[in-house]
């Protein structure tokens, strides 16, 4: 099954200066349990395919689906739905909660949902990407990058979605953390979670099963 | 619930910030609860010393002259009427002599309009008097004591309890004899006003009218004056004070409002990319809304209960300074104010909060998370 389908997906930006054709008729396919990378050079359109993946914005033209649902004419509510249901995302930042401890940041999306025994939920997911428990009461601040980017995983699979996004998850580590991390990130799917990673990092394209490169909005 | 949570430890980042925001509220609600007890307070100082009655109609005779005893049956056929002699002449209490005003009643009527204190009321026919409470303070006069009025020296039978200043007759200030020794003593006839009391409030302007359509038939004879309206008319005045007050207070409290403002639309910016995040992994629009609502709210609820308190404190004190007496602090319609201090308060943080989460939960998600 795909977990993620595009067909023939366009995204214009207008601006100003004129209009810019960041995705220009991608089709893409990504089945259940791929570990896929995205590369390209800046401005290649990586980020927009992300995105629209990701459900964090709406394609000009195509169809895409996402779990087998076709998601090119929801609105916000619905797609929000979706990223809390179906999709983790992990970012180049971490991103954490700075006012939730690491625990709290991990229960968050399960709050979301309403999910019971969170609690428990969060605490075997700390553990899982390789956390000490005595750092779950930590605050992100109190927590070295590549422990945050951890827990950002963690947060990721806490309502067992169809797809981890990864944008550029090693952009802030160091080689060995990012080694450790990306090491965590296969574990995860050979778990049986698809994973798609964006990066330039040929390093971290290496880990990845299949890779599409994008130059001008193109796959090539 | 998770947003209220947030709301607590998103406050809690910036302490001296929120704390000046609160600052701001406690500073316009206790504005607002102060004047507002001050307003009340002076209104109810002011009916307290008032007589006011709006179930009376006073008739006064048109042009100066008295009603005739003819007028006067007229009128009382329309309506149980007290009528009334008056006079202001000089009294002699105890080697003390004054101008006081003189009222000569019906000796059954007395007790329709007025109380007494000590003593008795007049019987029929007495050539007794009743003293108003303000000349038997001023002369500590006590039961039992003549008066010396022209020829006459009634004893004091009775003295009056504390009506307040009238628009029909100011006992306090008075002697009130019977109309026959009024008659005997001034050779009067007619009467110069006359109080007709209306059973039910809502008959008053039917039998205002009644009275008019009688005497006022061919020429105009009677002045006939509305108890209710003049009540009426002094209540909205003080209405008037109290909410002007009350806007004086509100001033300050818009002040803190665009303060609140202010500091959300900091913290929004601010948090522009947390938002996005948020946004990101599944918190929707209104959970982003609640979030800074919950802000606002928590500002405006501290703000508001402090700014209640102390404003009860300097209403207090200001009572005290002012009016000399604390105890309409404690009214029913003073406590009131506590309350609308408290919810203007609140309002106006929620308020003022709504734009700033409004606009954060309107951001778009992939905008939010770009922003640096």
């Amino acid at each position: 099954m795909n977990v993620v389908e595009l067909v023939e997906v366009t995204k214009v930006y207008n601006l100003p200066r004129g209009s810019i054709r960041a995705l220009d008729n991608v089709s893409v396919s990504i089945e259940a349990g791929d570990f896929v990378s995205i590369m390209g050079p800046s401005g290649s359109g990586k980020t927009t395919l992300l995105n629209i993946i990701g459900c964090l914005d709406v394609p000009t033209s195509g169809r895409v689906a996402i779990g087998g649902k076709d998601i090119s004419d929801l609105g916000d509510d619905d797609l929000t739905k979706i990223r809390r249901d179906k999709i983790g995302f992990v970012f180049q930042q971490f991103n954490l909660i700075p006012t939730l401890t690491a625990l709290e940041n991990i229960a968050y999306p399960m709050i979301l949902r309403g999910v019971n025994g969170h609690e428990e939920r969060s605490k075997e997911l700390l553990r899982s990407v390789g956390i000490d428990e005595k750092l779950g009461e930590n605050k992100p601040n109190e927590l070295s990058g590549g422990e945050q980017q951890r827990v950002a995983i963690a947060r990721a699979l806490a309502n067992e979605p169809d797809i981890i996004l990864a944008d550029e998850p090693t952009g802030n580590l160091d080689s060995k953390t990012s080694k450790a991390l990306m090491v965590l990130l296969k574990e995860t799917n050979e778990r049986g979670k698809t994973i798609i990673v964006v990066t330039h990092d040929p390093v971290v394209a290496g880990f990845t099963m299949k890779t599409f490169t994008l130059v001008d909005g193109r796959i090539v | 619930m998770i947003f209220f949570e947030f709301a607590k430890r998103n406050l809690g980042r910036h302490k001296f910030r929120s704390v000046l925001a609160v600052i701001g509220i406690i500073i316009g609600v206790l504005a607002v609860t102060a004047l507002g007890i001050l307003g009340n307070s002076v209104r109810l100082a002011a009916s307290d010393q008032l007589y006011l009655f709006g179930n009376e109609l006073v008739v006064f005779p048109y042009g100066g002259d008295t009603i005739s005893e003819d007028h006067f049956e007229q009128i009382d056929k329309v309506a149980d009427a007290i009528p009334v002699k008056s006079s202001v002449d000089k009294v002699i209490f105890n080697d003390d002599s004054t101008l006081v005003a003189v009222y000569g009643m019906r000796t059954e009527d007395i007790p329709k309009l007025l109380e007494k204190d000590k003593g008795q009321f007049l019987k029929h026919g007495s050539l007794d008097c009743l003293v108003g409470s303000r000349i038997a303070d001023d002369y500590e006069l006590r039961v039992g004591e003549r008066a010396t009025l022209r020829t006459q020296k009634p004893r004091i039978v009775g003295i009056l309890k504390e009506r307040g200043v009238g628009f029909d007759i100011n006992p306090d200030n008075a002697i009130i004899v019977s109309d026959k020794l009024f008659s005997a003593l001034y050779n009067s006839s007619g009467y110069n006003l006359v109080i007709v009391k209306v059973a039910k409030i809502e008959d008053v302007e039917e039998t205002r009218k009644k009275i008019e359509d009688r005497l006022n038939k061919k020429e105009q004879v009677v002045v006939v004056m509305e108890m209710k309206m003049i009540v009426e008319g002094i209540k909205n005045l003080f209405n008037m004070i109290s909410l002007f007050l009350m806007g004086i207070g509100s001033i300050s409290l818009v002040v803190a409002g665009v303060s609140i403002l202010n500091v959300m639309m900091m913290s929004t910016v601010e948090r522009t990319k947390e938002i996005g995040v948020m946004r990101a992994i599944g918190t929707s629009q209104k959970g982003i809304l609640h979030m800074f609502l919950f802000e606002s709210l928590i500002l405006g609820v501290i703000g508001g209960v402090i700014g209640a308190i102390l404003g009860f404190g300097v209403g207090y004190l200001v009572d005290v300074l002012i009016l000399n007496e604390a105890s309409y602090l404690f009214a029913p319609s003073s406590i009131l104010y506590l309350f609308l201090g408290t919810a203007f308060g609140i309002g106006t943080s929620v308020i003022s909060g709504l734009y700033p989460a409004w606009r954060a939960s309107k951001l778009k998600p992939i905008e939010a998370l770009r922003y640096e």
